[in-house]
């Protein structure tokens, strides 16, 4: 009877996720002019959601719930990094019998993929990752555990600045470090560090010159497919990631030179901030720009925040590099779960100076709290800069699309109207 | 040859449609139901109205088309947000009065506040997300089930002598059973009316002090002709409102001036 049920559920859900998948990626490729290097990831989307969907071939697989764990690590340990994190909101109704109506449609989703897929999975994946950020996230240990997955609950601290935070985040790190050689059986070694923290630098490589094609004005990349891209990096083999993103840039650079900008030139160049959109949740960015604006950068963790910042070492010792790959993922970090977060204003206001941005979409997933108390904050500091923000409050539901979409357009066009006076 | 520009908002309930001439004048309007074939019936009544006022197709300059189906509507010249449209024909509305920087309007199946800074540009706005709790189609379903004509609930909030009874819900399938069983208990319906208005009055209140409420605070949509709602909106606003004679057609006549806007500023 059980067995009957949980059989039943799978099947509907992969059906609904390969709905929406197609959906979503259908809408990605409704606009003029893609680049054709998207396509790569358009196939590999496509390929991953429609079918089964299937873990990486190379193996071990360790999946991490978070962009917090340091996947340098993870490669050092000779496995493959996988982020859990889900955009699909066929996940999410699976998820919905373990959590509470009004929680986050991420942690749902997360949780309802691996209860869906825990057969097919459950050998595969090695150990689930889930850095102590966020309540939901906390919470979600138990529930992991339960369903018998082999649960990791890497400790942060709730702040960032402090000593004892970073004292307290580093030995969280190192002893990581230690458990990881157990879990994959083979132990993390002075030249396989300096192996992984490349790795992860070759991408953060990649991601900055992409970062830069997006600045330009008019910008080159759209920011659904920038999201894509980096959306991408957390799924996709590490090699032929970084082979489609190197294929990308040669063609940017080549549009680049044939005047070939991405949307139009005088399109509002958008800020996204917030809550991450994750694939098939490719909702918010969608909307933004099929309305004429244009995402030229964000600050999310499916997408800048992820591959931005680079791990410095001088000696080269193994201790020393596990260190410093604490310190890159610490000390930048701008996620509200953190008790004092003026950094991430501080990094907001940056970017939209660096990116000459015209306007902030402030995306929170409703059942997101700390996201979502963050706003009043957020807008301030940017109202103050004269920079008008929209802030929405959303889930994965394809619901509210008609009134997300007018509420976008009249963002849109009041920028429109005021870049017409100035 | 006299050139004239049309602006028609495709509302979820009714089709509304206004003509302006060169000086900005409002030539005619026309409101239609929108049925369950938006472009056939916009069609349909774009020439109508056309036809009523001697006027040839080729005579009108721009269609801007505005509201929940201005995408369907592939005739027209561009497409606007309601929310901008709204904010243009509510401030020329309002311009003999006082400057326009609030403006909430109640559509058949939204509800939104809008404020504009002191040139009229829209700054912020809010409304409802999902429902259509506390809209027009609200008021049609209590009318309903009142057994009244949507256009009566004016006047029976008039007739209320006691309190106005407590709804507690705006959402129209919760409401329902409240109303009847405050029938069922021996109320009055002028009574229930009274309370349905307050419940809108107080539900729009919360979203406008999301925003803030400065300036003159017009009122527009078709609930605005309901003189009960107006009354318990300023009532909860502690404001008077400004509603203008022809409340539904406001965000049409919004979209006829930015077809003549948008043609001007191709033509420069």
């Amino acid at each position: 009877m059980e067995n009957e049920r949980f059989a039943r559920l799978g099947k509907s859900t992969m059906r609904h996720l390969a709905m929406e998948a197609r959906e979503t990626l259908q809408r990605l490729a409704d606009f003029p002019d893609n680049p054709a290097a998207m396509s790569l990831f358009y196939q590999f989307f496509s390929a991953l959601f429609t079918g089964n969907h299937s873990l990486p071939e190379a193996k071990p697989i360790i999946g991490v719930m978070c962009a917090q764990a340091p996947l340098e690590l993870i490669h050092a340990a000779g496995a493959t990094p996988l982020r859990l994190c889900s955009g699909a909101y066929a996940y999410e109704q699976a998820g919905a019998e373990f959590m509470p109506a009004k929680s986050c449609p991420l942690v749902k989703a997360t949780v309802g993929m691996l209860h869906v897929n825990r057969a097919l999975w459950g050998d595969a994946l090695k150990s689930v990752v889930i850095p102590t950020t966020c309540d939901q996230k906390k919470k979600s240990v138990d529930f992991l555990t339960d369903m018998g997955f082999p649960v990791y609950a890497l400790e942060m601290p709730p702040a960032k600045e402090s000593d004892v935070a970073r004292f307290y985040w580093q030995e969280s790190v190192k002893q990581f470090a230690l458990d990881l050689g157990g879990i994959t059986g083979r132990k993390i070694t002075r030249q396989s560090m300096r192996a992984g923290i490349g790795k992860v630098q070759q991408g953060s490589w990649l991601f900055r010159k992409l970062h830069e094609l997006r600045r330009t004005d008019p910008p080159l990349l759209l920011g659904k497919d920038a999201m894509l891209v980096t959306n991408g990096w957390f799924l996709m083999e590490h090699d032929s990631w970084c082979a489609a993103v190197t294929q990308l840039i040669a063609e940017l650079e080549q549009r680049r030179k044939n005047a070939m900008p991405a949307g139009k030139r005088l399109a509002p160049r958008l800020l996204l901030t917030g809550s991450p959109p994750v694939f098939p949740n490719l909702k918010v960015p969608l909307l933004v720009e099929q309305a004429g604006a244009v995402i030229v950068t964000d600050e999310v963790c499916s997408s800048s925040r992820l591959l931005y910042d680079a791990v410095s070492y001088d000696e080269g010792t193994l201790d020393e590099m596990v260190g410093a790959v604490a310190d890159r993922s610490l000390k930048p970090c701008t996620c509200p779960c953190l008790t004092a977060n003026r950094d991430r204003l501080r990094k907001i206001m940056e970017l939209t100076e660096k990116f000459a941005v015209d306007g902030v979409v402030y995306h929170a997933l409703a059942g997101c709290l700390p996201y979502e108390m963050e706003q009043r904050q957020v807008g301030k500091a940017l109202s103050a800069a004269g920079i008008p923000m929209l802030y929405l409050e959303t889930d994965y539901s394809p619901e509210d699309l008609g009134q997300l979409s007018t509420r976008i357009e009249a963002f849109i066009e009041s920028i429109k109207a005021r870049k017409r006076r100035k | 040859m006299k050139t004239y520009f049309a602006g028609i908002d495709i509302g979820s309930t009714t089709i509304k449609i206004v003509l302006v001439d060169a000086d900005e004048q409002q030539v005619g309007d026309l409101i239609t139901p929108s049925g369950s074939h938006f472009r056939r019936n916009t069609t349909t009544a774009f020439q109508a109205l056309l036809d009523r006022h001697g006027i040839k197709r080729q005579e009108v300059e721009g269609v801007v088309a505005t509201g929940y189906g201005r995408k369907l509507f592939r005739e027209a010249d561009d497409v606007v947000s309601e929310i901008s449209a709204n904010a243009v024909g509510a401030r020329k509305l309002g311009e003999p009065h006082d400057s326009v920087r609030t403006i909430i309007n109640i559509g058949g199946q939204d509800l939104k506040v809008i404020a504009l800074d002191e040139n009229g540009n829209v700054i912020n706005f809010v409304m409802n997300d999902k429902c259509a709790a506390g809209t027009g189609r609200f008021l049609e379903m209590t009318a309903r089930n009142l057994e009244m004509e949507v256009d009566e609930l004016g006047f029976c909030h008039a007739l209320a002598t006691g309190a106005p009874l407590t709804i507690n819900s705006t959402c129209t399938v919760f409401a329902e059973s409240e109303i009847i069983s405050l029938l069922a208990h021996g109320h009055g319906k002028a009574e229930v009316v009274a309370g349905i208005h307050y419940s809108i009055a107080r539900r729009v209140g919360r979203l406008a002090k999301r925003l803030g409420i400065h300036g003159a605070v017009f009122f527009d949509g078709g609930p605005a002709l309901n003189s009960g709602l107006v009354e318990a909106l300023e009532d909860e606003l502690m404001q008077p409102l400004l509603v203008p004679e022809a409340p539904q057609i406001t965000t049409a006549f919004g979209a006829a001036l930015l077809a003549m806007d948008f043609c001007r500023a191709a033509g420069e």
